[in-house]
């Protein structure tokens, strides 16, 4: 292996349509059908889409315009957060009961590290088997599972054989699963990067092992170390438990498109406040504003200022989004705002105990 | 009422006295010397109602009488005369008339009753010294004091006297200058701990002086006379820390080295510290010292090995450089002595040469924790 850190064995485990189907499980009348859980028919985004919806090409984060069109039979309903957090957390206490080191991804996907389980049972597929069929038997939904050697293709591997199913990448084939791999399934790759990748020649993980470290590095930037690393099945991250929150966020898509900064100005207002909310009530506080337009051509934008001190006061906040906001000439009506407060202070903190040492000038005892 | 003064000599007495005033002032009056007129005398003085400072000067006068004069004005015309008699009449228009080979110029005064009185000392205890040796003392020990707000009483210089020498002490808790004269003697045991700024005015004044220092003392006040000058101030009130007990007693390690190598050296490597914690590191093994710092933020990195005279265990131990700086500076001695224990505890730095008899340098300085 090119590891040198004894083999671990890491199961990620992903609901299958998770809002969809706790909607289907709930009222037994949506079971069967195309379902799409939050949006609308006129407006907003789809949290999730069952598989039903799946088949005509309806897509999570699609718009409920586009995704009615695609299937016409298509029931929106609401989200329900609180009632999946509940699940959520059954799950997660399934979880528990085989090992404390759960990374939770969100509410329908974890990582899990059995390499050290507290059933003492040493294969992590029998494990994954049995967490699949107990979520079954307990909550009543299904559950999908990726079973390898790092977390990365634990969580390709999980969308192998999806829904119901699971995908086991063992030691001696992670280096042949990662040269097959198209390069679109790759963890941390998107749309765009695919592209990017596609016109430089690499379409599979055998195209990108074949390029070197510092090509990747010189077109990808910092993620070309990622990409280089992770194709040979290097990818050293470990299940952390309290996973650290990073970005906290909030947005909202307008009934109708907005076209002058005036009428955005209100709505930026009320977001505001939500994030200063938000941020107050998981008591953090962040020095990037980050401000997210998307224009009704659905394209998107972003533009972001790094204060020099941590806020989450509504009106601080406010100031900033409203001078990105300002900073530039709107290109389109405006059909989403969204403002997300990123280096946030719990970063911080764990980053300088790790990494800097911090030297203490001593004084006398007097 | 007139008197006539050299506008040099008057100039150069305002001068020294001008550093007692503040530069804003609550108390406008304090913005003013005072002039007190006596029988051919003259008695300036300058107040910041802590430290008051008093210059009597030979003049020719008329009457007896006081003002305080505005002393931001008069200083600023009498830099601009060359030396020539300059006739001054007090008016009783409230205004002070100063003739000149020039001309005439009119400044208002206020009543000389407004200014606050000097406190006087009651029953005082004396020492005397050369100016020079005070002055040495002072300069030997205030870079040490601290600037801490709420411990007041490390903000001044510790003076301590006995009957076998006397001690002056600065700490601001990292580090630690002690200064003693045995050759310097009280007549009884005394203790007071003297606020920097009246020691700064006393350092500037006495530096080169070698006429005798009489210092009265009491509980609150110190008063400082010397030539035709006299200063007072309150002291800083509080107990100083016991000092003595965080001088480490056992120092097994002693490097020996050239000072001005050893203070350049740590002049360069510092440049490439951390700009906040200045941490250099001190690695000695066998007779070579080694001194490097890290900035890990900017990747600035910097290493200089010297010989060394070092007897003792191998060594690792860091500083601020700053402190480090700030005491070599301050030593004149051509060797040095840094005695160590352990690199959780004060280093002591000696000078080994170019001591006067009776004369004690010990400056301590508290390590940098290092973690690696």
């Amino acid at each position: 292996m090119p590891n040198d850190l004894p083999i671990r064995k890491i199961i990620h485990v992903d609901m299958d349509a998770f809002y969809a189907s706790v909607e289907q499980m709930d009222f037994p009348e949506l079971k069967g059908k195309p379902l799409a859980v939050g949006g609308s028919e006129t407006r907003g985004v789809v949290s999730a889409a069952s598989y039903e919806a799946r088949k005509f090409g309806v897509k999570s984060a699609m718009s409920g315009v586009l995704a009615k069109k695609l299937c016409p039979e298509l029931l929106f309903v609401r989200t329900r957060f609180d009632r999946y957090k509940e699940i959520s957390a059954k799950i997660r206490k399934i979880f528990n009961e085989y090992t404390d080191l759960v990374e939770p991804l969100s509410l329908d996907e974890a990582y899990l590290d059995v390499t050290e389980n507290k059933k003492g049972n040493p294969s992590a597929s029998l494990i994954a088997e049995e967490i699949r069929s107990r979520i079954y038997k307990e909550v009543g939904l299904t559950a999908s599972a990726g079973i390898s050697i790092n977390k990365f293709i634990a969580k390709v591997a999980s969308d192998y054989n999806k829904p119901n199913g699971q995908k086991t990448v063992n030691p001696e084939d992670v280096l042949d699963f990662l040269e097959a791999l198209d390069i679109r399934k790759f963890y941390g790759i998107g749309k765009v990067t695919a592209e990017k990748m596609y016109q430089k020649g690499i379409y599979t993980g055998l195209d990108l092992k074949s390029k070197s470290l510092e090509y990747l590095q010189q077109h990808f930037g910092k993620s070309g170390s990622y990409y280089y690393h992770v194709v040979r099945g290097i990818h050293n991250s470990e299940v952390k438990p309290n996973r650290i929150r990073k970005s906290l966020a909030a947005e909202r898509t307008f009934n109708e498109n907005l076209s002058s900064e005036i009428f955005m100005m209100e709505r930026l207002e009320h977001i505001a406040e939500e994030v200063s909310r938000r941020l107050k009530k998981s008591k953090v506080a962040g020095k990037t504003v980050t401000l997210k337009i998307k224009y009704s051509d659905f394209t998107l934008q972003t533009r972001s200022k790094t204060l020099p001190y941590f806020v989450n006061d509504a009106a601080i906040i406010l100031e900033t989004a409203k001078e990105l906001l300002y900073q530039e000439k709107m290109t389109n009506s405006v059909r989403l705002l969204g403002i997300s407060l990123s280096n946030l202070n719990t970063e911080k903190k764990t980053k300088t105990k790790v990494e800097k040492p911090i030297d203490v000038q001593l004084e006398f005892k007097f | 009422m007139k008197f006539i003064v050299s506008s040099t000599y008057l100039l150069k007495q305002l001068q020294v006295l001008g550093g007692v005033i503040n530069s804003s002032n609550t108390l406008p009056i304090l913005d003013n010397f005072l002039f007190d007129i006596q029988q051919n005398k003259l008695v300036v003085s300058a107040s910041d109602l802590e430290t008051t400072m008093s210059a009597t000067l030979d003049i020719e006068s008329d009457n007896e009488g006081s003002v305080a004069i505005p002393a931001k004005l008069l200083l600023d015309t009498l830099k601009t005369f060359p030396e020539q008699p300059l006739t001054f009449v007090v008016e009783e228009n409230n205004t002070v008339e100063i003739s000149s080979n020039h001309g005439k110029y009119a400044l208002a005064y206020a009543d000389g009753n407004e200014f606050p009185k000097s406190v006087s000392l009651e029953d005082p205890s004396a020492t005397k010294m050369a100016g020079h040796i005070l002055a040495t003392a002072i300069n030997k020990t205030i870079f040490a004091a601290g600037n801490d707000d709420l411990r007041p009483v490390m903000s001044g210089v510790f003076f301590q006297f006995s009957t076998e020498g006397l001690t002056f002490v600065a700490t601001d808790a990292h580090k630690l200058v002690k200064y003693t004269r045995e050759d310097v003697t009280a007549s009884q045991t005394a203790e007071f701990i003297m606020p920097k700024k009246p020691l700064n005015l006393l350092k500037g004044i006495l530096a080169a002086s070698e006429e005798d220092v009489t210092i009265e003392y009491n509980d609150s006040n110190a008063k400082f006379t010397f030539e035709n000058t006299v200063l007072i101030c309150r002291l800083i009130d509080g107990k100083y820390p016991n000092y003595e007990a965080v001088i480490p007693k056992e120092n097994p390690n002693k490097l020996n080295i050239q000072r001005t190598q050893f203070l350049s050296s740590v002049r360069r490597v510092s440049i490439f510290s951390n700009k906040t914690t200045h941490q250099i590191r001190l690695k000695i093994a066998g007779a070579e010292l080694n001194i490097s710092a890290e900035d890990i933020d900017y990747s600035n990195k910097a290493e200089e090995r010297l010989t060394c005279d070092y007897q003792g265990d191998d060594m690792q131990i860091g500083f601020n450089s700053r402190f480090l700086v700030e005491m070599l500076n301050n030593l004149t001695s051509d060797d040095v002595q840094l005695e160590m224990s352990m690199p959780n505890r004060a280093g002591i730095l000696t000078p080994v040469d170019g001591l006067d008899a009776g004369e004690q340098v010990t400056m301590l300085v508290m390590p940098v924790m290092l973690n690696s």
